[in-house]
């Protein structure tokens, strides 16, 4: 279990996303695309922040936000 | 007659793209392509949203020995070893060569320089004096300054560039063996650009991507020659093809939404949305839509599509869907989108190029409007020379006066 404060929660909006499902692969623990092709979260806090940052900087629409759980700050895409 | 830049002059004056009637969307049916080869057709916005998303429809598979024939004859697209060809985890990696090149973020850090680009292109304008053809002057330069500049091109013959990329998405503007020609040119000239870039990177678009390729796994020689092809045509072509079709609606109805696109930023990016939303790229005859087949059995939109199909996504029918987008009289330019267009497509093979290309538009009218706000169009829409035999339609050029 990673450490309090280094747990992240993933956001995504749906009506920006346009399914290129790129971020599912990037995160394939957090992200997946849901049946009406959009992306969704897989799980309430993540500590995959490699991961997550890296799909929130590649997301061809900027559809992603990955925050701090525990201070609710913006942790990308910066 | 001789044709060049897929210029033609037909008999009848051909419509103009903002003109052009949309079919009621409905259920997905059963259709040709111009060759015979039977397509199923997607209208409605949401089944064309999954045909564009759903792993079980893929692009690769057109061009399998089995596959029915789906090609308006020898262009770029139909390169199996184009990003647009490529599925799945393959195209993952390949597109992350370049993806980083084109998010919002690192597409702004662009603006002010093709800020400076646009004005010194309407210096020139005001120079030549009215009228003056703005196809030219600025629809067509813009485009190909900015993506010769992201690739640094500097020193490149940009007509043998123009003359390639007409070429690589020519549907009937040229023969057959004129078209392989170009392309054989093109892939070559490509080809050597890579070789140069290898030797002496820069910090350029080509350089990056040779640099990303070169750390990932499986990337060909052929995939990165069609990609730098890919990159300048598509940076050419439907940028110049979107600008120019927009100034046509603009021009000749809308003077009020071009006094507000020269006052506000704001309103020039919401106006460039909705002129991409509604004005299509080309008329429908050489494809219906964006094509896929069916890797396996489906349901579309509660139509069952057999394993083995094709199915072209009819964007334009799409976006005009009324469950999406309330059709209330003549374009309102400043309406909020709601729900994104799909002319950027959508899934996987999503433009690459969607913002490069709405900021081009955005700035580009809003600058053009706020120099020359007193802009017309000096002749009458029926003597408009349109490029034609191409996938995309747009004025070969447009006289305009202040
Ligand atoms: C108004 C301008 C543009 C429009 C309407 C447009 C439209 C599209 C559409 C609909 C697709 C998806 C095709 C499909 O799914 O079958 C696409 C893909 C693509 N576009 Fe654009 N495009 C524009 C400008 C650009 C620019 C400026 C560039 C690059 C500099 C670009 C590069 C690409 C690339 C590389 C792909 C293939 C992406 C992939 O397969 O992963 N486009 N474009
Ligand atoms: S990368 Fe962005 S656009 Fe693509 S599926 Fe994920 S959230 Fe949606």
């Amino acid at each position: 279990m990673s450490a309090a404060g280094q747990e992240l929660v993933v956001r995504v909006d749906r009506t920006r996303c346009v399914g290129t499902g790129a971020c599912t692969w990037t995160a394939p623990e957090d992200l997946e695309l849901g049946p009406d092709g959009r992306a969704r979260p897989l799980r309430p806090v993540s500590d995959d922040r490699p991961g997550l940052t890296e799909a929130a900087e590649m997301c061809p629409v900027e559809a992603i936000t990955v925050l701090s759980a525990a201070s609710g700050e913006v942790v990308a895409p910066l | 007659m001789t044709v060049e830049h897929g210029e033609t002059s037909s008999a009848q004056p051909l419509i103009p793209l903002h003109c052009l009637r949309h079919a009621e969307p409905g259920p997905p049916r059963l259709t040709a392509l111009p060759n015979g080869t039977p397509v199923w057709l997607a209208t409605r916005h949401a089944d064309v949203r999954q045909v564009l998303t759903d792993p079980r429809l893929d692009r690769a598979t057109l061009f399998a020995p089995d596959a029915p024939p789906t090609s308006t004859g020898p262009n770029l697209l139909d390169d199996p070893e184009g990003l647009l060809n490529i599925d799945g985890p393959e195209h993952q990696r390949l597109r992350r060569t370049v993806q980083r090149a084109f998010t919002p973020r690192a597409i702004a850090r662009w603006r002010p320089w093709v800020e400076t680009v646009i004005e010194e292109l309407i210096d020139d304008l005001e120079a030549a004096g009215s009228p003056v053809d703005v196809v030219a002057g600025l629809t067509r330069s813009l485009p190909i300054a900015v993506i010769s500049r992201l690739m640094d091109l500097d020193g490149v013959d940009l007509q043998r560039l123009g003359h390639w990329s007409d070429h690589a998405l020519s549907t009937s503007a040229y023969p057959a063996e004129q078209v392989r020609q170009a392309m054989r040119e093109f892939y070559a000239f490509s080809e050597q650009l890579i070789a140069d870039r290898r030797k002496n990177p820069g910090d350029d678009l080509v350089s990056s991507l040779l640099l990303a390729a070169a750390e990932t796994e499986g990337v060909t020689e052929g995939q990165l020659t069609a990609m730098v092809c890919g990159l300048v045509v598509a940076g050419h072509e439907t940028t110049m093809t979107s600008f120019g079709n927009a100034l046509v609606q603009l021009l000749s109805e809308a003077p009020e939404a071009w006094a507000r696109i020269a006052v506000d930023l704001a309103d020039a990016t919401a106006a460039s949305e909705q002129i991409l939303r509604a004005i299509p790229l080309s008329d429908a005859t050489a494809l219906p839509g964006l094509l896929r087949r069916a890797v396996a059995d489906l349901e579309i939109g509660g139509v069952a599509i057999a394993a083995g199909s094709v199915v072209a996504a009819d964007i334009r029918t799409a976006n005009h869907d009324p469950e999406v987008y309330p059709a209330i009289g003549p374009l309102d330019h400043f309406a909020p989108l709601g729900t994104p267009s799909l002319t950027f497509g959508a899934g996987p093979h999503h433009c690459l190029g969607a913002w490069l290309a709405r900021m081009e538009l955005e700035l580009g009218l809003h600058r053009l409007a706020n120099r020359l706000p007193g802009l017309r169009l000096a002749g009458p829409l029926e003597e408009i020379s349109w490029r034609e035999g191409l996938l995309t339609r747009s004025p070969a050029s447009l006289l305009v006066a202040w």
